[in-house]
């Protein structure tokens, strides 16, 4: 939490406001009682009704200075707290947007929205309400004190009464309720993975008529939070009463202990009812900061939440300009390239090397967990090889500026990837300055001109958060448009193809090699199908290349890749294929 | 003036809202009663507090120096005696509160899980998951809390705001007509502050809205943006959002944190003018110092409950608002109530027939138009079609997920729509696409759909279904925790359970999706291999997408824009050059 605090700095001339105003207002709104002791003690008992009202008027004065003061402090705390929440924000975001997939897998998309918003709010509010009590109840705490020891020495030990009492009735029942919460938590999460359970297997609880299994289960958690629900409200609403019973208690003790003093001196008449609103000021001050101590917690679990995402130094370097030049002819090379998660024993990839030319396809093939698709994420530095090297165009990735190398890639990503605004916005994505013929070319070679077309509006048809409002296979497509759009040297598929059917991707894959004569086209692939005619297959097992050359080749002399074949293939079409293969043919 | 009528609508919408949120807690008004009397009970026996420590100064004062010791005593213990009584009916009525609303919660949580149940399953097509779990969690929570609290507040906010009146009444009318005089004014101020504040936390939470979508989005498409080098309009698009949250977020502290000063300076005017004109009262014998130094008390006691009730409306708003969402839940159209009495099928031997079926999701845009089929008992249907092509409705159709618009299906003649519906689906057994698992052990996974089974039928099962040197190779085998998100096993390896699952059930008819991305080779023919046993003999019905599945079936159905296209085996369908032939060729062309 207070790690956070360092993004308050552009802001200490207004946080040394707040502070002043705050101890303008905490020593206005304690002179009042002593100021009415004074009416009680000079004006009353004396009879001296003019002292009365000037006294009343210097209250006026105190009580609207005490105001405008406590207004510029509540402002301060507003804008210092929201500013300094929108720079936390803008500081996280900063640095998500700059993550490689590698951070990114670690946290999970889900909890860095979290991180970016909940948790920055909750720092927010924290903060803000820092700013409210934590400045102001160690002073009300302090100057209650000097000031009741002041108007009624003799008096003072009651302070101590008052305080300790408060704490140790919060400290009971903290130490009673706060172990209960991580349980109930845990409730509350179980809950709710049971009803989401029950939502997304919907049709099989239904299909098993199960509904009354699912339902006793959920009883069963329901029943235990409700049972833990009780306690821990029986324990906190013991509170209320209790600080009740406090209060008043301090209140009759002031007067008892102020009347048997009354002998000794007259003005503990005034006294003792000054005094008792001092003691009211310290015990709501402790109460108070008790308050923040159940806050702080949470907040802190939010600011560590945080700080895990700014601490998080970005590991790939980028050259702040090309250092060399590449060729003109587009190629990607890999030599002896490794791979392996930071703190993993285990290789993901492991010595591979391969080399894809312009106007040829390059496809990688292998089990799931066989490495293709990290090997295909290191060519546009999603994640970094632990040796070897990459070449593109004849320089290494590692010599390029980021944005140099990326617009020579034309990526298109596993799960399409739409963003909201409208269809051509999103084929121009990484192309502003596309003409809307290349639009339309893209579109159409991408297979996506017919439902397009059949839009409402076409390319100005709307295109929702997510691309929620487009079909799985139309996503696909729209995001080969995408990469067709920003004419790249090298295109990526990362089995971009498995979401569209047999036919769609056949078609697709005819209409690419329009495009791509004098491009280099890396492939990722769960289908034969889909990969059948590259010039070049890569067969990867374990992480490493086991295989190289052309279908009819790899299936003559690479058994990984035949086992592959079989899988796919009925057993007849796999004797023909297999056939053809030994007559040598180089014809797929 | 324009705004008018929209906002009447929403006070009418809430206004309907709370009446049905009041006849939900109907069962509940004994115990709700009986803590607001104890409530009004404790505010008032509190009350009397400060009037008798004023009546014990009085008493030091007019006894003075002498002092009435049994007198200031008698009073001292009555006053312990009011204030332990009064936090002992206070801790009661916040007991009884908590029992209750514990109790409610449960109820309405038990109630919108039953509600899930009986929903028709298009409701989820139109509504997302995370909504239902946020009606569940979040609302529920907010009602049930708010609720309990806003019966606490109101009651004991007013009883003890009539009561001082009173007693201030009864102490000096003039003075009382001053602090009196502070009150609608103090209101009426905080009101309208807090009416700003409402509108700008409401204008936050939506800009928190579009902020979250914002990011998610960003998040979410992080390859592409940097592949696309796409992240200098991001953070500006982020920016603007982002100040405009800020903006909007200070305006609504600004205004909620004012009512506190504001009040506070009322509250300090009315005690000052009590200080001053009280001492001149005291000092003219118009009333007595004990009075005076009670009626002090009372006007600091005033001031509360009105900020108190001035803020209850925006808890309120917040009760109203999350009874509306989830009674709105608990309110939607279920299914239809099976058919009474219900037919049955015994000895099942598996016939289906389709008697021109018409369906669509939506009315109007027909997805299955008059569709007839018969298959045999034991008979092997595959379904086939590009992507989009409305396989599963198919299915949704048989296992009556969703209900034909008109025409029918039987079962060995006997149409499913006058039969149970639970009846229907334990005909069938289902393994889709999309492996549901639920957490718990792989045991009561594999006995889901027979609760009955003895561990050795699973064994089998799981035997038959190539799974069991999986499940041999976990940690506490048959024991151990395995979950949807669960990373011990793997996908294929979650399929080959479900399939087991299963095989436990024993159904006399089967529904398969072959659908198997993201599965490696050797799981694959494992799963292929399981399919097989389990389709054997029986009627089933596979969304097919290996060529071999489809040509061993005696039935293709083809499936095209969400309608059959053609229907017969592989040879007439190849024979017939049409989009089954098509659709063959386009993935085994010879070039």
């Amino acid at each position: 939490m207070f790690k956070l605090f360092r993004f308050l700095k552009p802001y200490w001339w207004q946080l040394i406001i707040l502070i002043l105003a705050t101890g303008v207002q905490v020593w206005t709104t304690l002179r009042l009682p002593a100021l009415m002791a004074d009416i009680i003690n000079d004006g009353i008992v004396p009879g001296n009704t003019d002292y009365i009202w000037v006294t009343g008027a210097r209250m006026i004065g105190l009580a609207v200075i005490s105001a405008i003061s406590s207004l510029v402090s509540s402002y301060f705390a507003a804008r210092v707290g929201t500013s300094y929440a929108r720079d936390v924000r803008e500081a996280i975001f900063t640095r998500i947007i700059n993550f490689n997939l590698l951070d990114l897998k670690e946290f999970s998309t889900a909890s860095l929205i979290t991180r970016t918003t909940n948790d920055v709010n909750q720092v927010q509010m924290v903060t803000i309400m820092i700013f409210a009590i934590m400045l102001r109840a160690p002073l009300f705490l302090v100057i209650s004190i000097i000031m009741a020891i002041q108007t009624a020495p003799d008096m003072s030990w009651i302070i101590m009464v008052g305080a300790v009492s408060i704490i140790g009735s919060a400290i009971l029942i903290m130490s009673l309720v706060m172990p209960k919460f991580k349980i109930f938590q845990e409730l509350i999460d179980k809950i709710t993975l049971i009803t989401r359970e029950n939502l997304t297997g919907l049709k099989v609880v239904r299909a098993f008529d199960n509904e009354k299994l699912e339902k006793k289960k959920f009883t069963k958690t329901n029943d235990a939070l409700t049972k833990l629900l009780i306690f821990i409200d029986k324990v906190l609403e013991l509170q209320n009463p209790l600080i009740n019973i406090i209060f008043n208690g301090t209140t009759l003790l002031c007067s008892w202990v102020g009347i048997s003093l009354l002998s000794k001196d007259f003005a503990y008449l005034g006294n003792m009812t000054a005094f008792a609103q001092y003691v009211g000021h310290v015990m709501m001050s402790f109460l108070m900061m008790s308050m923040l101590f159940v806050m702080l917690p949470r907040a802190n679990v939010s600011a560590h939440r945080i700080n895990d995402v700014l601490k998080r130094v970005p590991k790939i370097n980028w050259k702040n300009k090309t250092n060399g030049v590449p060729d003109r002819e587009a190629k990607v090379e890999f030599k002896n390239v490794d791979f392996c998660y930071p703190e993993a024993n285990e290789k993901v990839l492991g010595d591979v090397s391969f080399e894809a030319k312009a106007g040829e396809t390059t496809a990688f093939i292998g089990s799931t967990g066989s490495g293709k698709s990290t090997l295909i994420n290191l060519v546009p530095r999603f994640y970094e090889a632990t040796a070897g090297e990459i070449l593109i165009n004849g320089l290494s990735i590692k010599e390029y500026a980021k944005d140099d190398l990326m617009k020579r890639i034309g990526y298109v990503p596993q799960r399409g990837m739409l963003f909201a605004g409208t269809v051509k916005s999103n084929i121009k994505f990484g192309a502003p300055d596309a003409t809307d013929e290349d639009m339309r070319k893209s579109a159409r070679i991408a297979q996506a001109e017919n439902f397009i077309e059949k839009l409402p509006e076409k390319y100005n048809s709307h295109i929702s958060q997510g691309g929620t409002n487009v079909s799985g296979g139309q996503k696909q497509r729209l995001s080969i448009a995408r990469a067709i759009c920003k004419k790249p040297d090298i295109f990526i598929f990362d089995d971009a193809f498995s979401a569209l059917d047999m036919k769609t991707d056949a078609r697709l894959r005819e209409a690419l090699k329009e495009i791509t004569d004098s491009a280099v086209v890396l492939i990722v692939a769960q289908r034969v199908s889909t990969i059948k005619d590259a010039e070049q297959i890569v067969v990867l097992d374990n992480g490493r290349v086991v295989g190289k050359g052309t279908h009819l080749e790899l299936l003559k002399k690479c058994k990984v890749y035949q086992e592959i074949v079989k899988s796919q293939f009925s057993d007849q079409e796999f004797k023909t294929e297999m056939k053809k293969a030994e007559k040598g043919g180089r014809r797929a | 003036m324009r705004k008018r009528p929209g906002k009447k609508k929403l006070d009418k919408s809430m206004w309907q809202s709370f009446k049905v949120f009041l006849k939900s807690i109907r069962g509940y008004r004994f115990p709700i009663i009986v803590a607001i009397i104890l409530t009004i009970g404790s505010a008032i026996l509190g009350l009397f507090i400060p009037k008798i420590l004023g009546d014990m100064t009085t008493i030091a004062v007019t006894t003075y120096p002498e002092m009435d010791w049994s007198a200031l005593g008698g009073k001292a213990i009555l006053a312990i005696v009011l204030f332990i009584s009064s936090a002992i009916l206070n801790y009661a009525q916040a007991y009884i509160l908590a029992v209750v609303s514990a109790k409610y919660t449960r109820e309405l949580r038990e109630k919108i899980l039953e509600k899930i149940f009986r929903l028709p399953i298009a409701y989820f097509d139109k509504h997302q998951y995370g909504d239902t779990l946020s009606r569940m969690a979040n609302d529920v929570d907010v009602l049930t809390t708010s609720m309990s609290q806003e019966i606490a507040d109101i009651s004991l906010s007013l009883t003890t705001l009539i009561g001082v009146m009173i007693i201030m009444l009864t102490i000096s009318v003039p003075l009382s007509l001053i602090s009196f005089v502070v009150v609608p004014v103090s209101v009426i101020v905080v009101g309208k502050i807090m009416k700003y504040a409402q509108k700008y936390f409401r204008e936050q939470q939506s800009t928190l809205g579009v902020l979250n979508s914002e990011i998610e989005e960003d998040y979410a498409g992080e390859i592409v943006i940097k592949s696309n080098s796409y992240e200098g309009p991001a953070l500006a698009e982020f920016s603007k959002i982002n100040e405009k949250l800020t903006m909007v977020s200070r305006r609504a502290q600004i205004y909620s944190s004012l009512s506190f000063p504001v009040t506070h300076i009322f509250t300090n005017l009315g005690y000052v003018a009590v200080c001053a004109l009280g001492g001149v009262f005291v000092v003219q014998n118009i009333i007595n110092i004990g009075d005076i130094q009670a009626f002090i008390q009372y006007v600091s006691r005033f001031n509360r409950p009105i900020t108190e009730i001035a803020s209850t409306t925006s808890t309120l708003q917040a009760l109203l608002a999350a009874s509306e969402r989830v009674f709105e839940f608990l309110n939607e159209p279920e299914e239809e109530p099976d058919a009474e009495p219900a037919r049955i099928v015994e000895n099942i031997k598996g016939e289906v027939e389709f008697h021109h079926v018409d369906f669509g999701y939506l009315p109007g845009t027909p997805v299955i138009k008059d569709f007839s089929v018969k298959v045999e008992p034991g008979m092997k249907v595959a379904i086939v079609g590009p992507t989009g092509a409305g396989k599963t409705t198919l299915i949704n159709l048989l296992m009556r997920f969703y209900e034909t618009d008109s025409g029918y299906i039987t079962i060995d003649g006997v149409p499913t729509r006058e039969m149970k519906r639970a009846d229907v689906r334990k005909l069938f057994g289902m393994v889709l696409q999309d492996t549901w698992l639920f957490s718990g052990t792989v045991e009561e996974n594999l006995r889901y759909g027979n609760l009955h089974a003895s561990l050795d039928d699973i064994r089998k099962a799981a035997k038959a279904s190539n799974v069991d040197h999986i499940i041999e190779a976990l940690p506490k085998n048959y024991h151990s925790e395995i979950s949807e998100d669960s990373d011990n096993i793997s996908a294929g390896e979650k399929q080959l359970i479900t399939i087991a699952r299963a095989m436990v059930a024993n159904p006399p008819m089967m529904i398969l999706d072959e659908a198997t991305s993201n599965v490696d080779t050797r799981t694959e023919q494992l799963i292929q291999d399981s399919f097989e046993k389990l389709t054997h003999g029986r009627t089933s019905f596979v969304i097919a997408h290996r060529l071999s599945t489809i040509r061993n079936s005696d039935l293709i159905l083809v499936m095209k824009d969400g309608a059959i296209a053609e229907q017969g085996n592989h040879e007439q369908l190849l024979k017939k050059n049409g989009f089954y032939a098509e659709l063959y060729n386009s993935q085994f062309s010879e070039n």
